[in-house]
């Protein structure tokens, strides 16, 4: 006769080794290998701007966006900038 | 050698002889200071992303100039001085960066209105439904006639009526 085996492992620890796996995934930035992109950060690209702004006109945080803090910081200098020229909004109404 | 970047926003009302006034300032000040200017460039007219002096509109400049270090701060303030009292009427907002004297001139900016007009016709056109842009209103003389006489006859009636009014206002 041969003897069942029985999973050691339960449901719920399954399921908690699940979600460490899903949320401990790294997110890259895009520019720490990519000269050419790192070098169009400037205050008059506002197309490159735009997409680390919310829909209401807010920086989006590094958490989200997955920039390394040396280019968040020199991203949300330069999105600064452009809001003092109105290239870009304080805080946009309309969405 | 230092190399400078203006950016300035001028109201939608200036005029080709006020831009080339504020071209010709800059081009002498800078010669006298012993410097070089490389570029003067009209962007075009944009739509602001908040109003500015109660202006919806306006049209950026951007020019860059290179400087020795002994004639740099001097220069500068000459700049700025300028647009404090001399085209403070014209221009609503500066802005002086600083470039990489070595780094390349090249540089990406927004797209202006005239270069990508964005009215409804403009619309229309590029996704090819041309059969819902507005004409105007093609009349021929015979109808202008009748309107006119049409308004001639309600105008007379209102007269009647205001007549009669009178009249039960005596009774």
């Amino acid at each position: 006769m041969t003897k069942k085996i029985k999973l050691k492992i339960s449901a719920r620890l399954l399921k908690k080794k699940f979600r460490k796996k899903s949320s401990g995934l790294k997110k890259q930035c895009r520019f720490t290998n990519n000269a050419d992109m790192a070098r169009d950060i400037d205050y008059k690209n506002t197309d490159l701007l735009s997409k680390f702004l919310t829909e209401r006109g807010k920086i989006l945080p590094s958490r989200i966006s997955g920039n390394a803090s040396k280019y968040q910081r020199l991203i949300s200098r330069e999105i600064k900038k452009a809001r003092i020229m109105a290239l870009l909004p304080f805080c946009a109404t309309e969405y | 050698m230092f190399r400078y970047e203006i950016l300035f926003l001028a109201a939608p009302e200036i005029t080709k002889d006020e831009s080339e006034g504020i071209k010709n300032h800059f081009s002498k000040t800078i010669r006298s200071h012993k410097g070089d200017m490389i570029s003067f460039e009209r962007w075009g007219k944009y739509k602001l992303a908040y109003p500015v002096n109660k202006n919806e509109y306006g049209v950026y400049f951007l020019t860059r100039f290179e400087v020795d270090a002994e004639n740099k701060n001097k220069l500068l303030e000459s700049l700025k001085e300028a647009f404090v009292f001399k085209f403070n009427n014209i221009v609503m907002k500066n802005h002086f960066d600083r470039l990489d004297p070595k780094g390349s001139l090249e540089y990406r900016r927004p797209e202006s209105l005239e270069d990508n007009p964005q009215d409804v016709d403009a619309f229309l056109k590029r996704n090819e439904m041309e059969g819902l842009l507005k004409r105007g209103p093609v009349r021929k003389s015979a109808d202008r006639r009748e309107d006119k006489q049409a308004e001639s006859q309600s105008v007379a009636i209102l007269e009647e009526n205001e007549d009669l009014d009178v009249e039960e206002d005596n009774d």
